[in-house]
């Protein structure tokens, strides 16, 4: 699946991800292959366990790469990832409530990266990134238990984006939101991709949100693509697989569109 | 037929911050339908559902002009009569299996706890309704999760296996709180039609608690649409389009839908007048 020559900044190549457990080999991800485009959006959409969150993982090394090649443009990932990497590539995780250090103020969690990569002017830059996600500067000193979970989630992205990387891979950024957080958070985040130029790789299981978000679409089942779609495929309903078919039919915003 | 009648319920919080109202005269009645009820999170949608069963704890307290299941009055009961409604007659699937499942125990044996300890039924035949019932919600591989411990599954996969526990004692009303927001559209779509199905077949009435109003829509009878503790608008499912209120059309729109524009979605308007 490659594009013609122009270097992608994204390049995942027959992609394998192999646990074992209890003496059974689970098959996260199988022969995976796809690539982005810098200030590109993608978008990866499949139900729970086919394997999406795992290509995210394998990326910045949370997961283990069985088989196949993790390119960042152009170069190998190295192992660990190092500084380097978490430079240019950050990764917004699920659960608001799980991703943030529950004894750590924001102001804390917002400056660590600067600290671990030797970063001056700390304590402009958090003020800076409070403001760009739309948080008073107010929360600075607070807990994660005295945000909602929209807020939390903007300190999630925050911190992703202290060290200004290029890259920021989405876990399922809104599915622990309520609706009407989840469009204050989506236009956050197209805010912050326009003003900035991010890449985006970003997984869901709800296409309506994959297709305000992403220029293209791979879809995904038990660990292996199925198709990758562009958005105007999408919207018109020219998927191949039938698989792809019935997770467009299913989505909840079908029925109003009479 | 009036299953469940619900009038002028209120829940408060006495704290130290002063009284929290977070129910503030909710009345309804509920047959053997479904209704639905939305809102933001804080609308006080949850602890609606939860004072249905009791379920609050000091310093909340529940206060209504009547609340009365199938002629029971839910307010009068005491603790050992709405032990006995909690599970056959009244079950609640609750938000999040993270934390409403034992981490410690087995999935299999909290499947089965129930069906021994209030049924009385042999150790072969509870194994055989628990993975029933894991099959009922389109578990691939009962056998498996049965064995397993909560953290060991999924998000989507808890949350089967919470519906699948509660639907074991075959309740008369079930209460679900957000039973599908863990779930993707494909398993969303088919836990809904199990839900339909018992509703159907077992003349059950569901209470469908969520924030997802298309969802709701689609799924619902009714749909009660709350805002700060009181209900701003209720409405027949299929008049969703026709909505009136303000706050019932912010929720609609400000849902992405395929191949909708790239515009920012529309916010949600919040008007504190509403409230009153």
């Amino acid at each position: 699946m490659r594009h013609g020559q122009t270097k992608m900044l994204i390049e995942v190549e027959n992609l394998s991800v192999t646990y074992h457990s209890n003496g059974r080999e689970v098959r996260a991800v199988e022969d995976v292959s796809l690539s982005v485009n810098a200030c590109e959006s993608f978008g990866l959409v499949g139900e729970s366990g086919s394997g999406k969150s795992t290509i995210l993982r394998a990326i910045c090394g949370l997961a283990p790469i069985s088989a196949g090649s993790i390119r960042i443009n152009g170069a190998a990932v190295t192992s660990p990832r190092g500084k380097p990497f978490s430079r240019r590539v950050q990764m917004v995780f699920q659960d608001p409530y799980a991703s943030l250090h529950p004894r750590h103020t924001i102001d804390r969690t917002l400056s660590e990266p600067l600290a671990i990569h030797g970063l001056p002017g700390t304590d402009q830059r958090i003020m800076q990134a409070l403001s760009d996600v739309g948080l008073p500067t107010s929360f600075r000193f607070r807990y994660p238990h005295q945000l909602s979970g929209g807020q939390r989630q903007r300190v999630a992205i925050a911190r992703a984006l202290m060290l200004e990387p290029e890259i920021l891979l989405l876990d399922e950024p809104t599915s622990a939101l309520d609706a009407s957080v989840q469009a204050e958070t989506l236009n956050l985040l197209s805010r912050l991709r326009a003003e900035r130029g991010l890449t985006f790789l970003m997984v869901s299981h709800d296409l309506a949100v994959i297709d305000h978000m992403c220029d293209r679409i791979l879809v995904m089942q038990n660990g292996r693509a199925v198709e990758e779609l562009s958005r105007e495929a999408l919207a018109s309903a020219q998927m191949k697989t039938d698989y792809a078919r019935s997770l467009f039919a299913a989505s909840a915003d079908r029925m109003l569109q009479t | 037929m009036t299953l469940l009648s619900v009038k002028n319920l209120r829940v408060t919080f006495d704290t130290e911050a002063g009284l929290v109202e977070a129910v503030r005269g909710v009345s309804f009645t509920l047959g053997r339908e479904r209704l639905g009820i939305v809102g933001e999170s804080g609308s006080g949608k949850t602890m609606t559902g939860r004072s249905v069963l009791r379920l609050i704890r000091p310093p909340g307290k529940i206060e209504a002009d009547e609340m009365t299941f199938n002629g029971v009055d839910l307010l009068g009961a005491s603790e050992k009569q709405m032990r006995a409604l909690r599970g056959p007659s009244i079950a609640m699937v609750m938000q999040d299996p993270k934390y409403s499942l034992n981490p410690v125990m087995r999935v299999g044996s909290q499947l089965m706890e129930g069906l021994r300890q209030r049924d009385r039924v042999s150790k072969l035949q509870a194994y055989a309704a628990a993975i029933a019932a894991l099959d009922a919600v389109q578990i691939r591989d009962p056998e498996r999760v049965m064995q397993a411990y909560p953290h060991e599954l999924s998000g989507g996969m808890g949350q089967r296996v919470m519906i699948a526990m509660m639907l074991i004692p075959n309740p008369d009303l079930l209460i679900a709180d957000e039973p599908t927001s863990a779930l993707d559209v494909t398993v969303q779509a088919e836990v809904l039609a199990i839900l339909d199905g018992l509703v159907k077949t077992r003349g059950m009435g569901l209470i469908f608690i969520s924030h997802d109003l298309r969802l709701v829509a689609r799924f619902c009878d009714r749909v009660l649409v709350m805002y700060k503790g009181k209900i701003v608008e209720e409405l027949a499912a299929r008049d969703l389009m026709q909505a009136k209120h303000p706050y019932t059309q912010g929720l609609l729109n400000c849902l992405p839908r395929i191949g909708g524009s790239r515009e920012p979605l529309p916010g949600l308007d919040r008007n504190a007048a509403w409230a009153n």
